[in-house]
């Protein structure tokens, strides 16, 4: 303990007493108390032989003069503001402060904070008042820098506990703050960052999973971004290298055509660690509930789809009357599925139903099926080609980008839903690659909202938040409003950050435990603060966190310009430089000749996909494959005539066989 | 007479009557509490006193005109307060009384404590009290006074004589505590005292140049009928000629009635102070006059900020509360 000046004193009165979770205390008027200040009482007499000692947070403050009323200081100004006094005298003033208590020291008894001397806590008072250094103590190490705590000239270096971070003790973390601040997305970056330099050795390997859902957030977390002198300071006091990220993977869906891939980060000098990201109907049709509308999807097409689930994907499938045995695989292969379907009731005249199920459910499901792949175009494939994520090749302190951020909502939610599941299935088998996955999703708001139906990514993130630090998957969750989030997400989050506020969310109930000054403080929060809340720390504390030190979405969209629509053969070329950088547009255009573009496609999917030796020769051997064959002309047979107009389910689509 | 112990003993009014119930079995103490004796009605009479103007041929208004040259850097005040602790068989009063005064710097608009005194003592009649009753007061760890060692007279005095020679001797002793800060101030400082009350009582204060005495009661009223009508027609900003006030028993000063606020539909004392200084007998008028004014435009300028809210901020200077909420707070 350092012999520190008397900073203030603490009073009490009978109609404003101390309590043992607050205090009150004055100082000196250039004291350099404010809200958010630790400070550290010692009492003046031993209780059981030990000096009591008290930590406390500031949490309001207040100044007053003797004035008893302010026409006391019209009358002394003779009504003329401008009149100034030559006596040297000036009103006697008070700064007064409210403290919460931290914590007491020694624990027990617990009693009311006694009359002391206030002192400016140190930087060993801050980890004590924190209980940081229950886990900052060799044999634990379990800190993890969130930011540095700055008052009085002292700077000290605040702590999360990786326990209470990432599991299994608590976990989570929720950040919520006023959109255009750079707070949200910079808070997660340099948590992630910080989590990584300074993850516990014991606990294991740690990767992340960050879902860009608008703009070019996250789309550069590879590239050095711009620090000042204060920033890189912060670095060096908090232990954290000010290096962008070792290794990260980008992963985007198609653009509808399907040449290019549909995201911000298309530019071909960063292409190198950016994947497709592209299922076929195995994969969605395990998640086909959350693209499926619960009003229009009744228990009878909902019995159809485990049927088709069940018995037909993936499985020989014929039936009295179809014209061939299906292997369903993809969507074309499930489009004519249905058609044979379709066709053999009308041909056998077997009345409004197969096997049960009604003809205008089939047409039903038919049709909500065959849509997904419209509507998640560039995402789902007709042929089924599927480039995913490493699940089971995670590495330790890697980054995984998925940019869903040009796609549709609901391929967005799909997305989200397929991958946290796998990485939950991964994790629960302990063969993900890594201990612990920390899956950040920014927009909570929207994808689990307070109000509204009761979506199947609502129910995953409660599932997340409620289970899942028992597996190791952690949810760092963002959102503009807090108070709109479902209670039972944001309840579940052990750390809690807030930046900057907006005055009508803070109004809200959620914030009422807040002082009214800590709530104007959180209004009026500068970029790179923060107030943290977390299981160690029994009031809030704010915190100065650097830049991250990864380029900025709007930085790199300017440096690295999205790369313009380009032609099909230049595009399969810019895609297999990745493998061979000899490739030209020149060479594939000779080598595809002919071919259709959904044929040059499903090559380039396969090469990369399969990441062959001789990429060239790879490439062209899928050309040989592919034999042009007349196909016989067999007379369509006639379908179930539906005047235009009258289809039950209002697609208006047009009739799937031409009438003879 | 200072019979026993240092005055730096600080016993409250119920740990001194605890020990003294022990001391002295059959004391009537005064435990229902009350107002401190200060607050008893004021026996002094109102006195009208003559003046002999120096500055003029007579009493007349000047207007204080102009900035002061520099404000006041320090303010001197004192406080006293009386407490009944015990009654003798005989009725003989036992009074605890604490004296404090303060000297308050003021540098870049804040206050500070430059010289601060304080002092508790029992006073008691020895004269009207039995031996045994007199050791006990004198064993309770204060200095013991005895108010009646320079009156036999009060030996068989009425009781409530007793009490009132009691507030006479603290006020003294508050009288010699402020000299006592007072005069070292004048040793070490160069600068201007602005003192509450009168300097006439104490030839240190009486003689010093830095000292400015600011009387805000005017028990005693100087001037005849002419002079009066002057004082009371005197308007914000405005003071009196420089008359000499001298009396066998105390030292001559300088004086001059000086109105600090208008006093619109108020008494005519309201809002006037009496300035004290150093008496110059061999100052040429004009001398007078330029001092005089200086001086008032320093105590005009004290008039912001207010001295809110005492009841007497009409004639307090802020400085002055400043002491007293200083000497409260510490009595």
């Amino acid at each position: 303990m350092t012999a520190a000046l008397v900073l203030g004193r603490v009073v009490a009165t009978e109609r404003k007493p101390n309590t043992p979770h607050e205090f009150s205390f004055w100082t000196a008027l250039d004291s350099p108390v404010g809200i958010g200040t630790i400070v550290r009482v010692e009492g003046p007499d031993p209780v059981n032989g030990v000096i009591p000692r008290v930590y406390g947070v500031v949490t309001e403050g207040f100044s007053y003069t003797d004035l008893q009323t302010p026409l006391h200081d019209v009358l002394g100004h003779d009504g003329r503001p401008s009149a100034e006094s030559l006596s040297a005298t000036r009103r006697t003033e008070i700064r007064l402060y409210t403290a919460a208590v931290l914590r007491h020291l020694p624990e027990e008894p617990l009693q009311p904070v006694p009359m002391g001397e206030v002192y400016l806590a140190d930087v060993d008072d801050v980890a004590v008042a924190l209980r940081m250094d229950a886990y900052l103590r060799a044999g634990a190490n379990t800190g993890i820098p969130v930011g540095i705590y700055r008052a009085g000239g002292i700077e000290a270096p605040i702590y999360l506990d990786a326990d209470f971070l990432v599991g299994p003790e608590a976990a989570h973390l929720n950040i919520t703050g006023v959109s255009g601040l750079a707070t949200k997305t910079s808070a997660i970056e340099w948590l992630l960052a910080s989590t990584f330099a300074h993850f516990p050795l014991q606990k294991g390997s740690v990767a992340a999973v960050c879902f860009n859902v608008k703009g070019p957030d996250l789309c550069f977390l590879d590239q050095p971004g711009e620090l000042d002198e204060a920033d890189r300071a912060l670095y060096q006091a908090m232990g954290v290298p000010a290096a962008p990220f070792a290794n990260v993977q980008y992963f985007a869906p198609y653009t509808a055509k399907g040449f290019t891939l549909n995201t911000l980060r298309s530019n071909e000098a960063l292409s190198q660690n950016v994947w497709p990201l592209t299922w076929g109907l195995r994969e969605v049709m395990q998640y086909a509930e959350v693209l499926l509308n619960k009003e229009d999807v009744d228990a009878k097409a909902d019995a159809f789809i485990d049927f088709i689930r069940e018995r037909v994907l993936d499985r020989e499938f014929t039936d009295d009357g179809f014209a061939k045995t299906h292997r369903v695989q993809s969507f074309a292969d499930l489009e004519d599925w249905f058609r044979d379907l379709l066709r053999t009731v009308e041909q056998q005249n077997r009345g409004e139903h197969w096997r049960t199920h009604h003809v205008a459910t089939i047409r039903k499901v038919r049709n909500r099926l065959s849509n997904i792949s419209t509507r998640c175009a560039g995402l789902v494939t007709d042929e089924g080609t599927v480039s995913d994520l490493p699940f089971g090749a995670f590495d330790d302190r890697a980054v995984y980008v998925v940019d869903v951020a040009g796609l549709e909502e609901d391929a967005q939610d799909l997305v989200f839903a397929r991958v946290v599941t796998k990485l939950r299935e991964h994790l629960e088998r302990r063969d993900l690659g890594v201990n612990h996955v920390m899956v950040f999703v920014d927009e909570l708001n929207k994808y689990a909202p307070a109000d509204g139906a009761d979506t199947y990514v609502r129910k995953m993130l409660l599932d997340i938040a409620e289970r899942g630090r028992y597996l190791g998957l952690v949810l760092f969750s963002a959102q503009q409003f807090r108070s709109q989030v479902h209670r039972r997400v944001v309840g579940n989050a052990g750390t809690s950050l807030y930046g900057r506020m907006d005055g009508d969310e803070l109004a809200t109930p959620g914030y009422a435990v807040l002082s009214p000054a800590t709530r104007t403080k959180l209004a009026t929060l500068e970029k790179g603060q923060l107030m943290v809340r977390h299981p160690h720390f029994t009031q809030p504390i704010f915190v100065r966190f650097p830049r991250p030190a990864v380029m900025r979405g709007r930085d790199g969209a300017e440096r690295f310009p999205q790369a313009q629509e380009m032609t099909l053969d230049a595009a399969v070329a810019r895609a297999l430089r990745r493998l061979d950088p000899s490739i030209t547009v020149g060479w594939v255009q000779e080598v595809v000749g002919p071919h259709d573009d959904a044929d040059v496609l499903r090559a380039r999917d396969v090469t990369l996909r399969t990441r062959p030796d001789d990429v060239k020769a790879f490439f062209a051997a899928q050309f040989r494959r592919i034999v042009p064959a007349e196909q016989p002309r067999v007379r369509p047979p006639r379908g179930l005539r539906v005047p235009r107009g009258a289809n039950p389910y209002g697609d208006d689509e047009p009739p799937e066989e031409p009438p003879f | 007479m200072i019979v026993a112990a240092a005055d730096t003993a600080n016993l409250r009014l119920d740990e001194l009557q605890r020990a003294l119930a022990r001391a002295l079995p059959s004391a009537s103490l005064t435990t229902e509490g009350g107002p401190p004796l200060e607050l008893s009605p004021a026996t002094d009479p109102p006195v009208l006193a003559r003046a002999d103007v120096i500055e003029d041929d007579a009493l007349r208004v000047h207007r204080v005109a102009g900035a002061p040259e520099a404000p006041f850097l320090a303010f001197l005040d004192g406080t006293q307060r009386s407490d009944l602790v015990a009654h003798t068989n005989d009725g003989a009063p036992i009074v605890l009384g604490v004296v404090g005064a303060v000297i308050r710097e003021w540098t870049g608009g804040r206050g500070a404590t430059w010289s601060h005194g304080r002092q508790q003592r029992l006073y008691a009649p020895r004269a009207a009290m039995l031996p045994a009753e007199w050791d006990a007061v004198t064993s309770l760890g204060l200095t013991a006074i005895d108010t009646s060692a320079n009156d036999a007279g009060l030996a068989e005095a009425h009781p409530a004589a007793h009490r009132d020679a009691a507030i006479q001797q603290i006020q003294s002793d508050r009288g010699q505590l402020e000299q006592r800060l007072a005069q070292r101030w004048c040793a070490e400082r160069a600068e201007a005292l602005y003192v509450d009350g009168g300097l006439r009582g104490s030839v240190v204060l009486a003689r010093a140049s830095q000292t400015v005495g600011v009387i805000k009661s005017h028990r005693t009223l100087f001037g005849d009928r002419a002079a009066r009508r002057v004082i009371f027609a005197l308007a914000a900003g405005e003071r009196t000629s420089v008359f000499a006030v001298a009396s066998p028993s105390m030292v001559p000063v300088a004086s001059w009635y000086l109105r600090l606020h208008e006093r619109a539909g108020r008494d005519p004392l309201w809002g006037l102070v009496r300035v004290e200084v150093r008496h110059e007998p061999d100052a040429p008028r004009a001398a007078l006059r330029s001092r005089a004014d200086g001086i008032s435009a320093r105590i005009l300028a004290e008039r912001t900020p207010t001295a809110h809210p005492d009841a007497r901020w009409d004639t307090m200077a802020y400085g002055i509360r400043d002491c007293e909420v200083f000497l409260r707070a510490t009595q």
